[in-house]
């Protein structure tokens, strides 16, 4: 009983941190709003990353593809159908000639993420190491590039522009929490506690008869799903995507994020994303001039200085991350036996 | 979860809440004291540090020392104020978040940046509230229906239509009895693909002859490649329409196999500041809006660079004309559709101008082509590096491509 006690409070301080968000952009200026918006977009892409390099402790760079082919989907499938004859016109006919709705183009591009990354994970799972961080930066490449130049499916090096704005504060919100409770099932099921353990000790597991290459496949695979997933949320909000957008930049702000907050918990992935994107989007707009009881004008460019720096300055203090590592607990309310210490972080 | 980790959590929470909570109250902006005239509020998204940021800024540099001349005049009937807000090198959710930030703020019109790809995210707000969205330089036929659909009719450039340019350039080669040309394509933008499309069509209605058709795209490193075959392909001129690293790449490697066949460049080729001493640039043309070298033809012309500089404006290219006359445009559509400022009424009379005068030049739009033709270049040639007028032309066709 005391077991699931602790599993509901570790999943309540993400869930409640993202609803008090949501609401929150309800009462801002729809200029503001979209920083809210955006971040809860990045707490499920974050989120998304987390499932698998959290758990397996293996260092992607190509879950961003998945972002990127999820909201290509999604774009593209949405488009109004006199439109898109119009401006995608090069499109193979199956996706010029039919269009569907928000819910479905979300489902569309969890299922093409999680299809992509199910292929491409068959021989990147078996690396690990450095190997596996650089084939997963092969895949962002390829990805990258097959999106820019081949105009059959999609718009080629130009901008999708027309997606519906279907990403509101409910969608955003909600897209965000079905991101937590999902990574949230996994990490406690016997799936994610296999993972974990072979992340901790590959060679330990392996012995207690973990297969690790599977159990890399299944984290790799759903963690595209939630990318797409979460690459279609971010497509309806924007109104627009180019291939640029979804490569190295947000590969490595968002593993930022993930890192900042605490790369081997699902409360750090929720509170790195959140963090970071607060921190951005006010230093973004003190670079304009922002009354804070007096006006801060920050000159332009120092944004990402200062992001840059406040990171690292984290990072020495804190190597494991701001939660270091642990997920959500109530003060006070602790499991009795003895406690678990929070993982290191993977090498 | 350890005492130091909790409150690490918390303090980042509190940080971020604290953050976005200023964020929320902080932003708004003011409005100034009504005047008799009236008050048109211009809301211009511009890069200004990034890619974008030596077209938009001059452009917007410009179009602030116009508006200060109409807003100087006596018997005028309106007066503008230009509010900005800077996309910080176009990103996605700033440039949006920019665009609802202008609109918030009482913008009559939104400006946006000098491409189209990157202008997306501010075009799309803009139009979905009715309002007019206006680029100073885009110089693709995407700012209109053709990208946005049919609320695109309110989308317009005062940038010079690829198509047109093209066209201008090949009668321009025709002119000089240059009857044989090489072209290159750089594949990266539409407007480089066009433009040459373009010159290759009119060049063909003249009587001139395609000798050889090579491309290259930036950041390919196959620009060698294309230079290497042209060098072997003789015409009187060697055609191509780019900027960047390439632009060098391409002249300087001609230069270097001791080819000095003319080279006929677009706007994306102007200005000096990519020259070097060793080969020195020679031979070498392009069609542009304005002269920036102190000889441009048009002594209004003349005197807003001369305003530009003195402003402490960077004026690296004609294209800050755009700024200008797209100033002029909007000022115009507003004494024709009555004062109003409905993006509906201005757009439609915007599709109207035929030959309407502006700084510098007369320009034209049409109901399917939102981006200025008509536009009269000046020529310019570079050689040993410095640059001036040698002629001026204006295209007599605009071809219609694919």
């Amino acid at each position: 009983m005391r077991r699931y006690v602790e599993g509901a409070v570790q999943l309540l301080g993400p869930v409640a941190l993202v609803v008090v968000v949501g609401i929150l952009s309800t009462t801002v200026s729809s200029a503001n709003r979209i920083y809210f918006l955006n971040a809860l977009v990045s707490v499920a892409m974050v989120v998304a990353i987390y499932v698998f390099v959290g758990n397996s402790g293996v260092l992607s760079f190509g879950q961003i593809s998945f972002v990127a082919v999820g909201a290509f989907a999604a774009g593209v499938m949405t488009v109004p159908l006199d439109s898109k004859k119009g401006v995608l016109t090069e499109l193979f006919p199956l996706l010029r000639d039919h269009s569907i709705g928000n819910i479905p183009s979300l489902l569309l591009a969890a299922g093409i993420g999680g299809l992509f990354a199910l292929v491409v994970g068959l021989p990147l799972m078996r690396l690990s190491g450095l190997a596996a961080g650089i084939a997963t930066f092969a895949l962002l490449e390829i990805t990258h590039n097959i999106l820019q130049q081949w105009t059959k499916i999609g718009p080629g090096a130009t901008t999708l522009s027309l997606v519906p704005q279907t990403t509101g504060a409910w969608q955003a919100t909600l897209g965000a929490l079905v991101a937590i409770a999902g990574a949230f099932a996994y990490q406690r099921s016997r799936l994610g506690r296999q993972l974990r353990a072979s992340r901790e000790d590959p060679a330990a597991a392996q012995g207690i008869g973990v297969d690790v290459h599977r159990q890399r496949l299944w984290a790799f695979t759903f963690s595209g799903a939630l990318a797409g997933f979460a690459g279609a949320l971010s497509v309806h909000l924007l109104g627009s995507i180019t291939t640029d957008q979804v490569y190295l930049e947000l590969t490595f702000l968002t593993l930022a994020m993930l890192v900042f907050g605490g790369l081997t918990s699902l409360w750090g992935a929720v509170v790195g994303a959140l963090a970071i994107s607060g921190l951005d989007s006010f230093l973004g707009q003190a670079e304009q001039g922002v009354h804070i009881g007096f006006k801060l004008d920050l000159p332009t460019g120092s944004r990402l200085v200062f992001l840059a720096a406040i990171m690292a300055l984290v990072l020495i203090l804190r190597p494991s991350g701001l939660t270091g590592g642990g997920e959500f607990r109530i003060p006070g309310l602790r499991r009795a036996g003895p406690r678990e210490e929070a993982p290191a972080p993977p090498a | 979860m350890t005492r130091t980790t909790r409150w690490g959590a918390l303090g980042a929470l509190l940080a971020g809440a604290a953050a976005l909570a200023v964020l929320a109250v902080g932003t708004s902006g003011g409005f100034a004291a009504p005047t008799a005239k009236k008050k048109v509020i211009i809301g211009w998204a511009f890069d200004s540090s990034g890619n974008m940021a030596p077209f938009d800024n001059p452009a917007l540099a410009a179009a602030r020392i116009r508006i200060k001349q109409i807003n100087a005049e006596k018997n005028g009937t309106v007066t503008f104020e230009i509010k900005t807000c800077d996309t910080q090198q176009n990103d996605g959710a700033k440039a949006k978040a920019c665009a609802l930030s202008l609109l918030d703020a009482g913008a009559n019109i939104i400006f946006t940046t000098c491409d189209v790809d990157y202008a997306t995210p501010v075009v799309t707000e803009a139009i979905n509230r009715g309002k007019l969205a206006i680029a100073p330089c885009i110089g693709t036929d995407q700012m209109g229906p053709k990208r946005f659909g049919a609320k695109g009719k309110l989308a317009f450039s005062f940038g010079n239509v690829a198509q047109d340019e093209g066209s201008a350039m090949a009668q321009y080669a025709w002119s000089r009895g240059w009857k044989t040309a090489n072209t290159a394509t750089n594949t990266l933008l539409v407007y480089f693909k066009n433009v040459v499309q373009a010159f290759e069509k009119r060049f063909k209605q003249l009587g001139g002859k395609i000798v050889s058709r090579e491309s290259y795209a930036t950041g390919q490193s196959n620009v060698g490649t294309a230079v290497t075959h042209l060098n072997s392909s003789k015409a009187a001129v060697n055609v191509t329409s780019t900027a960047f690293g390439e632009l060098p790449a391409f002249v300087n490697g001609l230069r270097s196999l001791h080819n000095n066949t003319p080279i006929l460049n677009s706007w994306a080729g102007d200005g000096t500041y990519w020259t070097t001493n060793n080969p020195k640039v020679t031979n070498y043309y392009f069609v542009t809006y304005a002269s920036v070298f102190g000889d441009d033809p048009d002594k209004a012309v003349r005197k807003m660079i001369a305003d530009l500089k003195k402003a402490g404006a960077q004026v690296g290219t004609g294209g800050f004309l755009g700024g200008v006359d797209a100033i002029d445009g909007v000022y115009i559509a507003i004494k024709r559709a009555h004062g109003s400022l409905n993006g509906t009424a201005l757009a439609n009379q915007l599709v109207k101008f035929k030959h309407v005068p502006v700084l510098g030049s007369r320009i034209s739009f049409s109901p399917t082509q939102h981006t200025v033709f008509g536009r009269q270049y000046r020529v310019l040639k570079i050689q040993d590096n410095k640059a001036k007028v040698v002629g001026k032309v204006t295209a007599k066709v605009v071809p219609k491509l694919p």
